[in-house]
C-alpha cells in the first residue's frame, strides 16, 4: 500500500500552479458524512475538461453504497449529472474509488453520498477546476507517432504517383517513358504540397498550444510594500478582479496572509491583511516585529463562488518595520526548524508524530509535559503552512483537510445543505493531539508550520523533513 | 512480383475479379458505418457526454476502419500473391505489392485512423477532452476516413470504368452511394460553419462554394448515370435524414455536467443541406460536354444561385416553429450544456459577417474554382482503369 501511495505521489501528485495552494493540488477531506466517519481525496484533472479521481474511504461501518457526483457552482444540483457509484477497491477494506469529469472551468463541489444500515449521509468536498499544466509529448509516443507520420507521407507521395503512372492504364499495359517521368513530377509536386500542408498544421498546432497556454490558472498578481510603522500593503492589480465574483470571509478573515523569510525559511507570520480602499483591491496588515529580509507572500482569498485562490508575491522587510493596526488573531515566529521536537513560545513543546496513519500528527504539550488543551484558532483546533523550501509547493491545512471552509460554505448555502460534521475536534478527543490529513506532493526538503491556541495565546511549531524520493 | 503482366483483354473476368465480389459491398459497409457512427457520437457527445473507447458510435466508426484494412490488405496480399494474371494486370504497384488502386487508397485511410487514434488521446490528456470538430488529430483522422471513403469509389470505379454500358447500372449506383458518403463527411466537417443558425452568414455561402462543387462536379463528369450528382446528394441527404429521425426515437439523458438542457432522448443533427437542388442544375449542366473551364464557369454560376436560394429560404424554414417536428428536427439539436434562450430562433453572425454582394462575388469565384478542380478530379476518375 505504501509503495502504492508512493507511486501515487509520482503520478498524480506532480507540480502545478492551482488554487488555494500552489503545487499541491489534492484536495483532502476528514469529515462525517451522517453517521459514516470518511477521508476522501480528490485528486482534480490538470486539463479541463479532464477526470477527477476521488477516493473515499469509510473508517468505520460497512456501507452498501457510495456516490459521488460532480456539482458546478453556477447549475448547482439542478444541472449536476446523475451520481456515480464508487467501486470498492479490492483489498482495501472501506475505501471506494470513483472517476468523475469536469467539462468547464469553476468552482465544484464533489458530493460524497454513503448509505447503509447505519443510515445515509452526504458531505460536500470544495473542488475548483482549472487547467494547470502543459505536458510534453513523452518520447515514446513522439517516436510512434513520427514513424506512422512517416509512413503516411510516403504512402501519399506513392499514392500520388501510382495515380498517374499506373490507375489510367488499360490492365496489363505497361506506363511508357513519358508517363513514368510525369508520375515522379506529381509525386514531387504532391510531396511538396505535403509539406506546405504539415507547416499549416504545426502554425495550428502552435497556435493551440499557445491558447492553451494562455487559458492555464494564472493567480491575481499583486503588488506588496512595506512602509515602516505603517505595516505591509498589498494592492491586487489583475484585471481580471473585476470579472471574478468577491472576495468572502475564510474562518472570519478576508484573507489569509503568511509571510515566510527568504532564503533560510527561518520566520514565518500569518497575517489578516483587511481592505482599506472601500473596495477589494488594497489590503494592509501591521506587521509584527519579523527579522528583516525578504519574504516570500502567500494570501489566501475565498470568492463568492466558493472558488479558493493563493497570490504569490515578494516583499522586502526593513529593520524597525513593524507596527499598523494589528488583528488580534496575528501570530509570528522565528523559532528554528526542527525535525521532530519544536519548542513553543509558552515553554511547552510540540512533537511530531512520524509514521503510521500517514496524516501529519503532532502532540502538543503544556510546560510541565502534560498533553495541552486545545482552544479553536479562528474555528479551527490547529492550522498547518507545508513548503517546499525552494517555493514551489504552499498550501494552508486544517485538521478537517486542505480544502477552504469558505468554499465548502458556499456550497452549502448555494445547494441548502445542512453545516457539514467535520472532525474539527483535532486528534479525535486524545488531549492535545493535533491530526491532519495531507500528503507531501512529491520528494523534496519541505517546512511545516502548525499553529494551535491554548492558554488564550497561539502557539507556532516550526518542523524541516525531507521526504524521500519513492522507492520502486 | 515486379514484372509486369502480360497485356490481356477478357472483359468478363477484367469487370469484376472474384476479390472484388465480396470487398465492395463490405466497402461501402464500411464506408456507411464510419459515416453513421459519426453522426451517432456527435449526438452522444450532445446528449450523453461520457463516453468511453466502446461506445456503440464509436464501435460503428472503428468497423469501417476495419473493414478498409481488412479488404485493402486481402486485395493487396491476394492479388499480389495469389492473383490470376488478369487481377495482377488490372492492378496497381505499390512498395511492391500489388491490388487496385482503392484499396492502396483505403489502406492509407485505415492507417491514419489508426495514426490518429494515439495522437487523439495524447491530444485530451494534454488540451482537455476537445469541445471542437475540427483539430489536428480530428484531421488526421478525417483524412483516414474520407481516404476510405474515397477508396470505396474508386474501388468501384475501376471495375465500372472497364464495364460495358449494360454491365455499369449496379456498379454505377454503388459509386454515386460511395460519392453521397463522402459528401456527407464534409458537411460533417464543415458543421462549425453550417449550422442553421449561421446560414444567414457570408461565410456558410463563402465555405459552401469552395467545397462541395468540386465533389459533384466530379461525379457529373465522371459518371454514365443520367443524375449522378443529384443520386450523390440525394444520398448524403438521405442518410442525414435517416439519423435525424432514427436517433430521438432513442430514450437518453446527459451523464456529464453542468446540465442546462435536461435532454430525455437522443438530438438528431441538423436537416440535412438542401444540396440535392444544386446538383440538379449540375447534372443538366453537364450533359452539354464543355471544355473545363466553360464548364467551371457555368456550373460555378448554377451553384451559387440555386444553392443560395434553395439554402436561405430553407434556413428560414429550419428557424421557424413549422420545422419544429419529427421530420425536419428543428429546435432539436441543442447539447446538454445549452443554455436555451432565444439566440436559437435567431440566425448569427449576421452583423458580424453579414451576406453582401462582394460575398456573391467571392462565393463565385470559389465555386468556379472548386467546379475546375472537379471536373479536372472527374476526368481522371472517368480514365480509372485499375
Amino acid at each position: 500500500m505504501k509503495r502504492f501511495l508512493s507511486f501515487l505521489f509520482l503520478v498524480f501528485l506532480l507540480p502545478g500552479m492551482a488554487r488555494a495552494h500552489v503545487g499541491s493540488p489534492n484536495v483532502f477531506y476528514d469529515g462525517e458524512a451522517g453517521p459514516w466517519p470518511v477521508r476522501v481525496i480528490v485528486r482534480p484533472p490538470e486539463v479541463v475538461p479532464g477526470v477527477a479521481e476521488i477516493t473515499v474511504t469509510v473508517k468505520e461501518g460497512s456501507p452498501r453504497r457510495v456516490t459521488v457526483q460532480p456539482v458546478h457552482f453556477q447549475t448547482g444540483l439542478q444541472g449536476a449529472p446523475p451520481a456515480d457509484v464508487a467501486e470498492p477497491v479490492p483489498g482495501a477494506p472501506g475505501v471506494y474509488s470513483g472517476q468523475l469529469w469536469l467539462m468547464i472551468q469553476g468552482s465544484y463541489s464533489i458530493r460524497v453520498r454513503i448509505e447503509g444500515a447505519a443510515g445515509e449521509g452526504v458531505l460536500l468536498v470544495p473542488l475548483s477546476a482549472a487547467p494547470t499544466r502543459l505536458k510534453e509529448m513523452q518520447t515514446g509516443m513522439g517516436a510512434v507517432l513520427s514513424v506512422l507520420g512517416l509512413l503516411l507521407f510516403a504512402g501519399a507521395v506513392t499514392l500520388a504517383g501510382a495515380a498517374v503512372r499506373e490507375s489510367v492504364l488499360e490492365p496489363g499495359e505497361a506506363p511508357d517513358a513519358g508517363r513514368l517521368r510525369r508520375s515522379r513530377t506529381v509525386a514531387v509536386a504532391v510531396g511538396l504540397f505535403l509539406v506546405l500542408v504539415l507547416a499549416g498544421g504545426r502554425r495550428w498546432w502552435n497556435a493551440v498550444e499557445a491558447a492553451a497556454r494562455e487559458d492555464l490558472y494564472r493567480p491575481f498578481t499583486t503588488e506588496a510594500s512595506v512602509r515602516p510603522g505603517q505595516g505591509l500593503s498589498l494592492a491586487i492589480l489583475d484585471e481580471r478582479r473585476h470579472e471574478w465574483s468577491p472576495i468572502i470571509p475564510d474562518h472570519g478573515k478576508l484573507m489569509h496572509l503568511f509571510l515566510v523569510r527568504e532564503p533560510g525559511l527561518d520566520a514565518f507570520a500569518h497575517l489578516h491583511p483587511v481592505p482599506v480602499d472601500g473596495g477589494q483591491e488594497r489590503f494592509e496588515s501591521a506587521l509584527p516585529p519579523l527579522p528583516p529580509g525578504r519574504y516570500r507572500l502567500y494570501a489566501d482569498v475565498v470568492h463568492e463562488s466558493g472558488f479558493p485562490q493563493t497570490m504569490v508575491d515578494t516583499v522586502e522587510v526593513p529593520a524597525g518595520a513593524s507596527g499598523g493596526p494589528a488583528d488580534p488573531d496575528d501570530s509570528w515566529s522565528a523559532a528554528s526548524p526542527q525535525s521532530e521536537v519544536s519548542p513553543l513560545e509558552n515553554g511547552g513543546s510540540m512533537t511530531w508524530l512520524k509514521g503510521g496513519s500517514g496524516d501529519l500528527r503532532f502532540q502538543v504539550k503544556e510546560p510541565d509535559g502534560r498533553p495541552a488543551v486545545l482552544e479553536p484558532y479562528m474555528g479551527m483546533t490547529a492550522h498547518a503552512v507545508v513548503t517546499r523550501e525552494d517555493g514551489s509547493v504552499f498550501v494552508h491545512l486544517h485538521p478537517v483537510g486542505s480544502f477552504a471552509m469558505a468554499s465548502q460554505e458556499a456550497f452549502e448555502r448555494e445547494l441548502g445543505q445542512p453545516p457539514a460534521m467535520s472532525m474539527n475536534h483535532a486528534g479525535h478527543g486524545t488531549p492535545g493531539l493535533v491530526s491532519i490529513p495531507y500528503e507531501f506532493p512529491r520528494p523534496g526538503r519541505y517546512r511545516v508550520w502548525v499553529q494551535v491556541k491554548s492558554g488564550g495565546r497561539v502557539l507556532t511549531g516550526a518542523f524541516a523533513t525531507t521526504v524521500s524520493p519513492a522507492h520502486p | 512480383m515486379e514484372s509486369i503482366a502480360p497485356a490481356v483483354h477478357p472483359p468478363e473476368t477484367l469487370v469484376r475479379s472474384a476479390g472484388l465480389t465480396w470487398t465492395i459491398p463490405a466497402m461501402l459497409v464500411g464506408s456507411t458505418s464510419i459515416a453513421v457512427g459519426l453522426l451517432w457520437d456527435i449526438s452522444w457527445h450532445m446528449t450523453i457526454g461520457r463516453d468511453t473507447f466502446w461506445t456503440p458510435a464509436h464501435m460503428a466508426i472503428y468497423l469501417g476502419g476495419v473493414l478498409a484494412g481488412i479488404c485493402g490488405g486481402w486485395l493487396a496480399l491476394r492479388t499480389t500473391f495469389a492473383g490470376t494474371p488478369e487481377e495482377r494486370a488490372a492492378a496497381v504497384r505499390f512498395w511492391g505489392f500489388r491490388a487496385p488502386y482503392g484499396a492502396w487508397v483505403a489502406i492509407w485511410g485505415a492507417l491514419a485512423m489508426l495514426t490518429s487514434a494515439p495522437f487523439d488521446d495524447w491530444w485530451h490528456n494534454v488540451y482537455g477532452l476537445d469541445v471542437k470538430i475540427l483539430s489536428p488529430p480530428h484531421t488526421v483522422l478525417a483524412a483516414g476516413m474520407i481516404a476510405i471513403q474515397v477508396g470505396t469509389m474508386l474501388l468501384v470505379l475501376a471495375p465500372r470504368n472497364r464495364a460495358s454500358e449494360d454491365q455499369e447500372t449496379s456498379l454505377g449506383l454503388a459509386f454515386v452511394y460511395a460519392a453521397g458518403i463522402v459528401l456527407l463527411m464534409l458537411t460533417i466537417l464543415l458543421s462549425e460553419y453550417g449550422h442553421p443558425n449561421e446560414q444567414h452568414a457570408a461565410i456558410f455561402y463563402k465555405v459552401s462554394c469552395a467545397v462541395y462543387p468540386a465533389l459533384l462536379a466530379a461525379v457529373a463528369r465522371s459518371s454514365r448515370l443520367r443524375w449522378p450528382a443529384t443520386l450523390t446528394a440525394a444520398s448524403y441527404m438521405l442518410v442525414v435524414a435517416a439519423m435525424v429521425w432514427i436517433l430521438p426515437l432513442f430514450p437518453a439523458r446527459p451523464l456529464l455536467g453542468p446540465i442546462n438542457n435536461p435532454l430525455d432522448h437522443m438530438a438528431p443533427p441538423a436537416f440535412p443541406l438542401l444540396l440535392v437542388v444544386p446538383a440538379l442544375g449540375i447534372d443538366l449542366l453537364m450533359r452539354r460536354r464543355k471544355n473545363g473551364w466553360k464548364s467551371a464557369l457555368l456550373l460555378g454560376a448554377a451553384f451559387v444561385a440555386l444553392f443560395f436560394v434553395a439554402q436561405w429560404l430553407f434556413a428560414e424554414f429550419l428557424l421557424s416553429p413549422a420545422s419544429r417536428n419529427a421530420f425536419f428536427a428543428g429546435d432539436r439539436h441543442w447539447s446538454y450544456g445549452s443554455r436555451l434562450a432565444e439566440w436559437r430562433y435567431q440566425f448569427w453572425n449576421l452583423e458580424a459577417d453579414p451576406v453582401k454582394p462582394a460575398t456573391f462575388a467571392t462565393a463565385f469565384a470559389l465555386a468556379v474554382l472548386s467546379s475546375r478542380l472537379g471536373i479536372w478530379w472527374g476526368d481522371w476518375m472517368a480514365r480509372v482503369r485499375r
